[in-house]
């Protein structure tokens, strides 16, 4: 049987808690800010680790950072799915890390653990944003 | 420089933690789908090998 103090600090479904659209952009520019927001620290860092991890491993097998007006559509979703990397994406361009086109073999599978970081990392702010307005409970 | 299969742990290992963080809610339902998530991408991968070898033997 739940005590006050639980019953208090427990959030409902559905309530809303601490701006989650807050929570859902700073969990996209920094991967697992948006845990970190709702005080999961652990979740927080594991999530930083996993996405950072994705993001260096797909830089050092040289991956491709797709640009968007290239016109061909799987270059379009891969810039959509490298743009979820946010400020790392933008790290990227800014400093010219990455392959503009892929000339090695690994090269390729860089290029994959770019996309899918990006994509892992949206899928980390959306659970952010479902802790923030309670439809995750915890 | 990785190996493939190097690459192929460290990819799941960090997909398996943020599936394991982002599809449950208790810590230790989170460890252990991680767990499997893991356990299926590294064995997809073992089984996959297998069948390309076989098909070209």
């Amino acid at each position: 049987m739940a005590t006050d103090t639980q019953r208090i600090t427990q959030r409902i479904p559905g309530e809303r808690s601490s701006a989650p659209a807050l929570a859902l952009i700073l969990g996209w520019l920094i991967p697992g800010a948006g845990h970190v927001l709702q005080g999961k620290w652990v979740r927080g860092l594991l999530i930083f680790v996993s996405v950072l991890g994705m993001f260096l491993v797909g830089l050092g097998l040289q991956g491709k950072i797709y640009t968007p007006n290239t016109g061909d559509v799987l270059d379009i979703l891969g810039f959509i799915g490298q743009l979820g990397l946010g400020l790392l994406y933008a790290l990227t361009r800014v400093f010219g890390w990455g392959a503009s086109s892929v000339t090695i073999t690994l090269g390729d599978y860089g290029t994959k653990f770019l996309v899918v970081g990006g994509l892992l990392n949206i899928i980390a702010a959306v659970d952010a944003h479902s802790l923030a307005n309670g439809r995750k409970a915890s | 420089m990785l190996t493939h299969f190097s690459a192929v742990l460290l990819f799941a290992l960090f997909a398996s933690v943020v599936f394991g963080i982002t599809q449950r809610s208790e810590p230790k339902m989170m460890v252990r789908f991680g767990a499997y998530c893991f356990v299926l991408f590294v064995g997809s991968v073992i089984v996959a090998s297998w069948l390309m070898w076989a098909v070209k033997h």
